[in-house]
């Protein structure tokens, strides 16, 4: 990097982010800050703010985006998506950047561990011993079967296990 | 009378963690003419979490569920605002987008699927509010909570994003009304729509902590008797999150005492079916107040 800076920007981020699925409302955005205004997370961690992250993405901040942890700390509430002027889709960007992040191998410990739980067992939480035995105590009746070959081939043929077995 | 017949989507939470809310379902669905058929060999949704690792894997597992119920010839009811979200939201963009619904099938090829676009998702408590109706709910009421104040607490993705719902989906209304059915009052209160911050717990839990104290903060202010859910992750975030927060922020034991019921909890009081013994200790935080009530 030289001394500007200028080397660690990536131009083309933000049609990166834009052609991922969901991503595309980072082109509308306006930077009015109505989703930090709105986020939930932003009243209690100071450094959350999702209107600088679309910024940084505009501006083509990529490893700072995609290495950071930022994007994992969003809810998925919606607040933001419901109420940006623009129809630009902060909260669904945050799944693209997230989508992106995981292939850089940035994924936090908590996701991983629910995703493999679902490909081992085509459940992301998954009933213990006891519950399944107190599920036959109260009368519930046998626990419902998931089919899990099934998953497993569709999740192989997605590449999601290659995408998570890298962390592991 | 009208029978209301839904396949039967459980999810992942509920049985491993919430039989509580599942057994108090099955108690009133016949009482109110639901008939819920199990969905043999359903998988995870694949909620936030997952749609966070990869967009297809999400709308493929989706799509899976989505023609198991398409083979049953039913609509789905789910009991989860995550699982209602995902299926709902996937249901929507594979029907309008022929590009992404044909890779979709392409993958489910291979399982021998293939998705139709022929149901329809709903939670339950559109079908409540909806199907069997508040006249018919209310009718059913034999022991009425008259005088308890209740902060409803309707979760993210019963209303959000909108785009996704229908014209005319007023969930926080119905879940309002729903809850007055049973004699108590829903109290206004701030933050009454914002997130519980459930959907980061086991990713940050420091983070969901100090969004679901903001959420505590405000029931107590408005004084509720309790808290009641519709969603298994609000449920877990508001009821033993209650206790981390005390541990975790080193606060007094009488804090945070608000008793946190699932909906179909006080439903299924109200219409006059006391809870057993081990659905009441299966509460973090006791409820006994709302059982004098």
């Amino acid at each position: 990097m030289g001394e500007s800076g200028l080397s660690s920007l990536s131009s083309d981020f933000m049609h990166e982010v834009a052609n991922t699925p969901r991503g595309r409302g980072v082109l509308t955005c306006i930077q009015c800050g109505r989703c930090t205004s709105s986020c939930p997370v932003a009243r209690v961690v100071e450094e959350h703010n999702p209107r600088k992250l679309m910024e940084m993405i505009i501006l083509g901040s990529r490893s700072d985006v995609l290495l950071g942890q930022l994007p994992w700390h969003c809810l998925s509430c919606f607040t933001c998506l419901d109420r940006c002027p623009q129809g630009g889709d902060v909260g669904e960007t945050m799944f693209a950047i997230r989508n992106l992040a995981v292939r850089e191998g940035n994924i936090p410990k908590g996701t991983l561990v629910q995703a493999q739980s679902l490909f081992d067992t085509g459940r992301v939480v998954t009933p213990s011993r006891m519950a399944l035995v107190n599920r036959q105590r109260y009368g519930l009746g046998k626990e419902p079967a998931v089919d899990v070959k099934d998953v497993q081939k569709i999740l192989r043929k997605t590449c999601f296990s290659k995408l998570t077995s890298q962390g592991s | 009378m009208k029978k209301v017949k839904y396949a039967f989507f459980l999810g992942c939470l509920i049985p491993a963690r919430e039989p509580n809310y599942e057994s108090s379902v099955r108690k009133i669905a016949p009482e109110l003419g639901i008939d819920l058929v199990e969905m043999e060999g359903a998988n995870c949704c694949a909620p936030f979490s997952i749609q966070s690792v990869d967009h297809l894997s999400w709308l493929a597992l989706a799509a899976r569920n989505l023609c198991v119920a398409e083979q049953m010839g039913l609509d789905i009811m789910t009991l989860c605002n995550d699982c209602y979200e995902s299926l709902l939201m996937g249901n929507t963009i594979l029907k309008e987008d022929k590009e992404i619904r044909d890779k979709v099938n392409e993958i489910l090829a291979d399982v021998g699927l293939e998705f139709k676009a022929k149901t329809d998702v709903k939670t339950f408590v559109d079908v409540l509010h909806k199907d069997v109706g508040l006249v018919r709910v209310k009718n059913a009421i034999r022991r009425p909570f008259n005088g308890l104040q209740v902060a409803v607490q309707p979760g993210c993705h019963l209303t959000r994003p909108k785009r996704i719902h229908f014209g005319e989906w007023m969930g926080v209304t119905a879940l309002d009304e729903l809850v007055e059915a049973t004699g108590a009052k829903s109290i206004a209160y701030e933050r009454k729509e914002s997130c519980c911050g459930g959907p980061l717990r086991g990713i940050n839990d420091e983070v969901a902590q100090h969004v679901a104290k903001q959420k505590l903060d405000s029931i107590k202010a408005a004084a509720a008797d309790c808290i009641v859910t519709v969603c298994p992750f609000c449920y877990l975030e508001l009821d033993m999150g209650q206790l981390e927060i005390k541990r975790h922020m080193q606060l007094k034991e009488e804090e945070y005492d608000l008793p946190v019921l699932h909906f179909v909890e006080l439903l299924r009081m109200a219409m006059g079916m006391e809870l057993e013994d081990w659905e009441i200790r299966a509460h973090r935080t006791p409820i006994t107040r709302v059982l004098k009530m």
